[in-house]
């Protein structure tokens, strides 16, 4: 048995693929733009290399500030809007256990089957000015003016509302899979206690729900980094660089800027900080837990 | 008393719930209203309209202007290989860093593992002009390729996970009767994984289906574009008709949402065991 689970030869025939591919399509991408960080090619024709420069010109770039900052604007609205939503309509949800859960379930997650394509061209319109959804429904209530809801101080919140909008129904199944898996014999306790529902939700629900609300939380945070889909169509940046993020800007420098070698030495920054986000957000969550399980 | 009050509360549930299952669903409504309406009628001050003759010609337009069908058989037929291919990759992995004995097999897995941290747009430079020196660009390869790979890690961090579930002996047994290490993996192995591939199926397909912007970026003719660029194709075309606008949208979205609903039970349960594993 052991002889036959230590022979290199197919080890390697297992592995090989996956390791392939991750070279192929992961490593090698991040060397070469590593190699093009240091050049001032344009993506076309000759290129020269310039050593650090870009970096320089990026540590002192306006725009990459404000994509970073937009970034965390979004993190922030996810982890305040969305994700307390989201706690709030799971633990409902499960007070149902009965036929409209299913069914609202299915709904709420709708949206997050859609291709962001169509979703972004529908939000285009809904927040369209002239005939646009969102100004219909304001008529409703009075409000007759035209409002254009991707104006530089707007835009951003536009941006965020399409994306709360889009990714609800995924972080509400978190929840709501994370609050099933509660006992029930809590509930009966607390019950017989008397305590109230809300008592109930704040006291046993959320403290349980911990572990997974650091998962989510995390992942809100590596999401509003990496955000680009829904932007590219929405905004792509603008109005100026309102709703500019990190992975539109480095496609627009490279692409429609020609700044290729510009647009790689954003690329390694980005996957810089997204793995150190990562790890730092695990580290902090990871420290949390031992500390609660002394108390 | 007691009784009246519980029910208030419970109304109190019915309605926020209601209200959310409205603002997550009534755009798309107004979108099917208005795919069904003649562009003119759409500068009403009406959130819905009734249109006077039903528009099914703006379906027909879509469907045949937007190329629906050539798009989605290449969106099924991509999604699909990248499925088989992730399901095929991460068990053959997952079995050589789990079960076997070599000095390398943790090193190897967190290196493979490292994968998801990585943003995918910011391999969409390098690999461009990667697929550009190799001649793929505009083959399904540089479709395939990324799809497989960023989705990889995800495969593999759930299929590890759940092949520690499989107990030993059943191996053990399995070499007692002469059985090769190939054999073992996707005879013995492979059958009893299927909730997870199930779970790695639905992620890979969910990551996916709607993805664009690695295509828009490798595939420049139409060949091998995927189901969201109807979309983003038609909307230059039609500029001006709104309506046959909204008609090709709906009509992209359908298949992910019938499927959807068709197999709510098991996506859902897919999502739930994905992304608590995860």
């Amino acid at each position: 048995m052991k002889k036959l689970y230590s022979n290199k030869l197919v080890i390697t025939s297992l592995v090989l693929p996956g390791i392939l591919l991750f070279v192929f399509a992961i490593l090698a991408p991040i060397c070469l733009s590593v190699y093009y960080s240091f050049t001032d090619y344009s993506g076309m024709g000759a290129l020269n290399f310039i050593g650090i420069e870009n970096y320089k010109t990026l540590m002192k770039d306006e725009t990459f500030f404000i994509a970073l900052r937009n970034s965390l604007f979004l993190a922030i609205g996810f982890i305040c809007i969305q994700h307390p939503l989201a706690i709030i309509v799971a633990a409902v949800l499960d007070k149902l256990s009965g036929k409209g859960e299913g069914f609202f379930r299915c709904v709420y997650f709708i949206p997050n089957v859609i291709s962001v394509a169509v979703i972004a061209y529908l939000w285009k319109f809904i927040y369209n000015p002239d005939f646009g959804l969102l100004n219909n429904i304001l008529k409703v209530f009075g409000v007759t003016e035209k409002i254009n809801w991707f104006s530089t101080d707007r835009a951003i919140w536009s941006v965020l509302i399409v994306l709360i909008w889009h990714g609800f129904g995924w972080g509400m199944l978190i929840y709501y899979s994370g609050i099933k898996n509660i006992d029930p014999v809590l509930y009966e306790a607390a019950a017989i206690d008397g305590a109230t529902q809300i008592q109930t939700f704040i006291r046993i629900t959320l403290p349980l729900m911990k572990p997974v609300i650091q998962v989510n939380v995390t992942m809100a945070v590596i999401s509003a980094l990496k955000q680009m889909e829904t932007v590219y169509l929405l905004t792509n940046g603008g109005p100026g660089n309102a709703t500019q993020f990190t992975a539109t800007y480095l496609y627009q420098q490279a692409f429609k800027a020609f700044k290729y070698g510009y647009g790689n030495a954003i690329s390694v920054i980005f996957i810089i900080i997204c793995l150190i986000a990562t790890v730092v957000l695990n580290k902090i969550f990871e420290e949390r837990r031992p500390k609660k399980e002394v108390r | 008393m007691e009784k009246k009050k519980i029910s208030a509360g419970k109304v109190a549930l019915w309605i926020l719930l209601i209200c959310v299952a409205v603002i997550q669903i009534f755009p798309l409504v107004w979108l099917l209203d208005f795919s069904l309406a003649s562009s003119t009628e759409m500068f009403t001050s009406g959130l819905l309209i009734i249109p006077e003759k039903i528009q099914w010609g703006n379906y027909v337009k879509a469907f045949v202007d937007g190329n629906f069908l050539h798009y989605l058989s290449n969106s099924v037929l991509i999604n699909g290989l990248a499925v088989i291919m992730v399901i095929l990759v991460s068990i053959m992995a997952a079995f050589a860093c789990r079960r076997m004995q070599w000095k390398l097999s943790g090193l190897v897995k967190t290196l493979l593992l490292m994968g998801m941290m990585i943003p995918i747009h910011a391999t969409l430079l390098p690999n461009y002009k990667i697929y550009s020196m190799l001649g793929l660009t505009d083959t399904i390869w540089a479709l395939l390729i990324p799809y497989i790979a960023f989705s990889l890690p995800q495969g593999l961090f759930l299929m590890t996970s759940f092949m520690e579930s499989v107990p030993v002996e059943l191996e053990e047994a399995a070499v007692m009767d002469g059985c090769g290490i190939y054999r073992i993996v996707f005879q013995i192995i492979t059958p009893l994984l299927k909730s997870s591939i199930a779970t790695v199926s639905i992620m890979t397909f969910l990551n996916n289906w709607n993805e664009f912007m690695m295509a828009s970026t490798y595939l420049s003719s139409p060949k091998w574009k995927t189901l969201p660029f109807s979309v983003l194709e038609f909307t230059g075309q039609y500029s001006s008709n709104y309506a046959v606008q909204f008609a090709v949208m709906a009509l992209t979205a359908a298949p992910a949402v019938i499927v959807y609903i068709a197999l709510n039970k098991y996506i859902t349960k897919g999502v739930a065991m994905g992304a608590v594993k995860g």
